[in-house]
């Protein structure tokens, strides 16, 4: 060993080198699948759940399965609105590849425009797991089996089964049953949509919107297993929906069909007696006894199925241009018009609990009445000569109120508002139905607040004069004259007027009764209310009375209330109020013709062509009745 | 150690089934085999319900014609004593090249990458072959030149020795392989015994090089070595957000599939990103997230467990050669082995860039699996036949150890 020169830095590699080199190999190799253990332990072990989650968003697929939304029936058992099935097209988000190619076909196939399809998307993409519908209501032929056979080419586009609501009599209680619409984005924040997503269908408006969540019901969920590319593989879970519960409405469905016939009718007549503006027109028939809408009407109405599948742009545009007179417009319970002579009764009832006069009280009518250098005219120009309470409600003699309102003027206090006001004037009636309005009583305070100068400010004499003819600034609709006047009809009771009779369940079983709600009580001394009722007998039975000409010949006591509003420049609102049997009443009728000229002529046969029919009387009509107010 | 104590052993004394049974690694045997028999239990399970396939079984039925051709190849490369291959390495050399050549020709051109030779029988993907090849060829090499390890022009020799077949492949292309030869040439030179300031200098000009093909010739002078969706499949592990391609798709749908399976898995077929193919090449490059999506951390870790057990058996054979030329060709098995289960295994986990290599023994293909089993006849070779060496060795000075002496 010594002979030999070791060349130590460039002696080759022993073995002890060799295997020092294999041992650092080793070590990277051990280094390397440590690496790989702690990848795995934390992606398995930690992140396991969070990517689990993962693994079943993409792969469940969870559809709802609509509910049957209830049926809504008349008092009787009639169907005024039922389900029936169709298909709806929609777009799931997170299956929407390429969309700028899908969305100009789908428009096409559709027939709606691309703009609209995209504003729909945007809305719905919060929720990339849920469909957005696009279409509602589409036809099965062509477009539902064109797109099932290029379903390759619409990937992301579902179609789905729904159900439709569906209106046997189409334009019938249009304002009553409402509609339904796709939930709005708005709404979805609130509380009683937060189950629902978007493109569910709620109720808008009606009994529909009010009595939503009873009629809405609860969907079902069907979820499903899809592959990468989308197609289900199998069924996962199935929740089946639960339909919504049945209204039965206060609507007796004969009544309400001659109600709406009897308002066009009542416009007709206008038209003949030479108001030609008359365009529109409303009516209220409840029970007195118990506040059940048996008949209410709005005219002009519209046929509800044009909102079923989303009304159409010009569907849209008829229905709200000027010459279609607001069809949407609830006049039953929204239109706000001077009550005139129809509000007489009330200021009578008003005067009589004040000790403002008694039924025996008699005024002087000349024709006119005066305040200083102010004067008022009666309906009748050469006056009703003396008067008592009973003929001026009879005769509907405007001077007689003059008087009652310039006693009241003279008094401490709103004493005559609140008087009418307890009847309910002023104040909404409480019926089930949306967006009622309230009315306004004028009193001190309400022109002090409101009125735009000093002079408007003031409550004058002239402001109780007008109020006691039920004009001047009070505003009534025809629904809370309803009511009021049924305070009369049935002695005293303010009742909350109803439009839903019972909740039923699918097999008929009543879920909830309604029952009869008061609101208030106007006490009223029998003799004063008797003698306000006599007034009012009278007016159909008396040859003097404002409502003789209309009613006459008809079989049963009527007792009724004319008035001619005055609203310039349009021509005068005609009303009636009548209910009957006078002595035991069991309906009570208010009907207006906007513009329609005179109460005793226009609105009155209005109201006797539904006494007619309640009664099944039959007594045909007077074809021309003699004008009187 | 005296001829006279073991006389039995004596090569001379001709071949012996049983002796050559005694010698063989059984343990290194039955560990491949476990993993070949994993691989095709999850090639089933990744395929049965397939559409497009004739029979649930077909991918598994190719699996074990490969099975059959593969062990036939290793029980014949094992009872060839690698040393032999010493006096082949030209014709391997150049077989290998012109093969390469070859297919870049010839070769049949799926998916934009030309990579596969058909012959009537089989499509045969021979960059899978090439690697065997480059292993056998730079051992020989080495071993020959074990005299010259401090000269660096023989390392720049075997530099470009490793460079000329694995730019064959990066032009098929085929990056990963490609980079699987870059893996061997800097394994085997370090169990060669590279000087360390010679080994800086190669890993300096790796970096260099890396940097001028992927920064500075495509932005300065328009040249694309690489085509950009490499450079982003390469690079998308890193922000996978900012993908558009599919490789983040892929890349999260693997991730989602492995961790989903959690500590025990989901149970064997019932993998919800196999079955219904949310995992792309669910069979091939990312059986190992089949694995751990149906089989959990559990399953995982006992197949990285039988890759550990093959690579102890492997290190085992090399450092056990009598002769550095074993050594080297068991460590240019160990660095194919070592690479391509860390890449591709990282890959489905999200640590390693998308490169298509398959998981030796457990991904579908004939060819890998042909050749992977090779590979194990060639350490089982090693095995056999350095226990002869001491015999009938016929290296020139490349024997080492104590026995040299």
């Amino acid at each position: 060993m010594y002979l030999e020169p070791m060349r130590k830095r460039r002696a080759p590699s022993d073995d002890t080198s060799v295997a020092a080199r294999l041992a650092v190999l080793a070590a990277a190799a051990v280094i390397l699948f440590a690496v790989l253990l702690f990848r795995l332990w934390f992606l398995q072990i930690l992140s396991g759940d969070w990517y689990s989650t993962q693994a079943d968003d993409q792969r469940l697929r969870t559809v709802s399965i609509s509910a049957p939304r209830g049926v809504v029936y008349d008092r009787d058992g009639e169907p005024l609105v039922v389900n029936r099935a169709g298909l709806s097209v929609g777009i799931l988000p997170m299956d929407l590849r390429s969309p700028e190619m899908v969305i100009p076909r789908l428009a096409e196939v559709l027939g709606m425009p691309e703009d609209e399809i995209w504003q729909k998307l945007e809305k719905g993409k919060s929720d990339p797991y849920r469909v957005t519908v696009i279409q509602a209501d589409v036809p099965e032929n062509p477009v539902v089996s064109y797109l099932k056979e290029h379903s390759l080419e619409f990937p992301g586009v579902r179609i789905e089964k729904s159900y439709l609501r569906s209106y046997p009599r189409q334009a019938f209680a249009t304002h009553i049953l409402g509609y339904v619409g796709e939930v709005s984005y708005d709404d979805l924040e609130k509380e009683q949509f937060r189950t629902l997503g978007p493109g569910a269908m709620v109720g808008k408006d009606g009994v529909e919107a009010v009595y939503d969540s009873k009629l809405r019901g609860v969907d079902g969920t069907r979820t499903v297993e899809v592959d990468a590319a989308g197609r289900p593989r199998r069924m996962i879970q199935e929740i089946q929906p639960q339909p919504g519960s049945n209204l039965v409405l206060t609507l007796d469905n004969e009544l309400q069909d001659v109600a709406e016939l009897a308002v066009v009718e009542g416009i007709e007549r206008a038209h003949q007696e030479g108001f030609t503006d008359a365009a529109a027109g409303a009516i209220v028939a409840l029970d007195p006894r118990t506040g059940e809408i048996l008949a209410m009407a709005s005219y002009p109405d519209y046929d509800l199925t044009s909102w079923v599948g989303g009304m159409k742009t010009d569907t849209y545009r008829d229905l709200t241009s000027p010459e279609g007179n607001k069809p949407f417009f609830d006049r039953a319970i929204k239109g706000l018009y001077p009550a005139a002579s129809v509000f007489k009764p009330f200021v009578a009832a008003a005067a009589l609990r004040n000790d403002v006069v008694d039924w025996t009280t008699v005024f002087n009518d000349p024709g006119s009445f005066k305040i200083g250098a102010q004067r008022w005219k009666c309906w009748k120009d050469d006056g009703h000569g003396d008067v008592n309470l009973v003929e001026a409600l009879m005769v509907s003699c405007d001077t007689y109120f003059y008087n009652i309102g310039s006693m009241f003027y003279d008094m401490e206090g709103p004493i005559f508002q609140d008087g009418l006001e307890e009847f309910g004037f002023g104040r909404a009636s409480g019926i089930d139905l949306l967006g009622e309005a309230a009315g306004r009583v004028p009193d001190k305070d309400w022109k002090r607040e409101t009125g735009k100068s000093e002079e408007e400010r003031l409550w004058k004499p002239g402001d109780d004069v007008n109020l006691s003819i039920g004009q001047g600034d009070l505003l009534v609709t025809p629904l809370q004259l309803a009511v009021a006047s049924a305070a009369l009809a049935n002695g005293g009771d303010v009742l909350v007027p109803r439009i839903v009779r019972q909740i039923t369940d699918g097999s008929g079983n009543v879920i909830k009764e309604f029952e009869t709600e008061m609101r208030g009580r106007v006490e009223l001394h029998p003799e004063e209310l008797e003698s306000i009722r006599r007034g009012l007998r009278l007016v159909t039975s008396d040859p003097n009375g404002t409502g003789y000409g209309a009613f006459r010949g008809f079989p049963i006591a009527v007792a009724g209330k004319t008035g001619t509003a005055e609203r310039p420049p349009d021509d005068d609102y005609a009303w009636f109020m009548g209910y009957a049997p006078a002595s035991a009443p069991e309906i009570l009728v208010v009907a207006i013709i906007e513009k329609g000229g005179h109460g005793s002529s226009v609105a009155a046969p209005v109201v006797r062509r539904v006494l007619d029919q309640y009664f099944h009387t039959e007594s045909a009509g007077p074809t021309q009745v003699e004008v009187t107010e | 150690m005296s001829v006279l104590q073991r006389g039995t052993d004596r090569p001379s004394a001709g071949f012996s089934v049983g002796r050559y049974l005694s010698n063989i690694d059984w343990i290194l045997l039955v560990a491949t085999l476990s993993l070949v028999a994993f691989g095709m239990a999850m090639i089933y399970s990744a395929t049965h319900a397939d559409r497009n396939i004739s029979s649930p079984t077909q991918y598994v039925n190719d699996q074990a014609l490969g099975l059959a051709a593969g062990l036939f190849a290793l029980v014949v490369v094992s009872l060839v004593d690698f040393s032999w291959f010493v006096g082949l390495k030209r014709y391997l050399y150049w077989g290998n090249v012109a093969l390469l050549g070859l297919t870049l020709v010839v070769g049949a051109e799926r998916m934009g990458a030309r990579r596969w030779i058909a012959t009537p029988l089989f499509d045969v993907q021979t960059s899978e072959l090439s690697k065997l090849l480059v292993v056998l060829a730079l051992a020989a090499l080495l071993a020959e030149g074990v005299e010259l390890r401090g000269r660096l022009r023989f390392l720049l020799k075997s530099v470009a020795y490793v460079a000329l077949p694995a730019f064959l492949v990066f032009v098929q292309p085929d990056l990963g392989t490609a980079l699987v030869f870059v893996a061997v040439l800097g394994v085997m030179l370090l169990v060669w015994g590279i000087r360390w300031t010679h080994a800086a200098l190669l890993g300096g000009g790796a970096l260099l090089a890396t940097t001028l093909v992927v920064r500075v010739l495509p932005q300065t002078f328009g040249l694309e070595l690489l085509k950009p969706y490499q450079i982003q499949r390469l690079t998308v592990f890193l922000n996978p957000s900012q993908d558009t391609s599919g490789a983040a798709y892929q890349l999260s749908q693997s991730k989602i599939a492995v961790a989903s399976g959690m500590f025990s898995g989901k149970g064997y077929m019932d993998g919800t990103q196999t079955n219904l193919n949310f995992l792309p090449a669910h069979h091939t490059d990312f059986i190992f997230s089949v694995i751990g999506e149906e089989f959990g951390f559990l399953g995982s870790a006992i197949l990285l467990l039988l890759f550990l057990v093959v690579l102890w058996r492997a290190f085992r054979i090399a450092s056990a050669s009598k002769t550095l030329h074993g050594t080297l060709i068991a460590s240019g098995v160990i660095a194919i082995l070592l690479f391509q289960v860390f890449v591709n295994v990282g890959m489905t986990l999200g640590i390693m860039p998308i490169t298509g290599i398959p998981l030796p023994f457990v991904s579908f293909g004939s060819s890998s699996l042909v050749v992977f089993l090779t590979a194990i006849g060639l350490l089982q070779s090693v095995h056999v036949h350095s226990r002869t060496a001491l015999y009938g060795g016929r290296l020139r000075g490349d024997q080492h150890g104590p026995m040299a002496a």
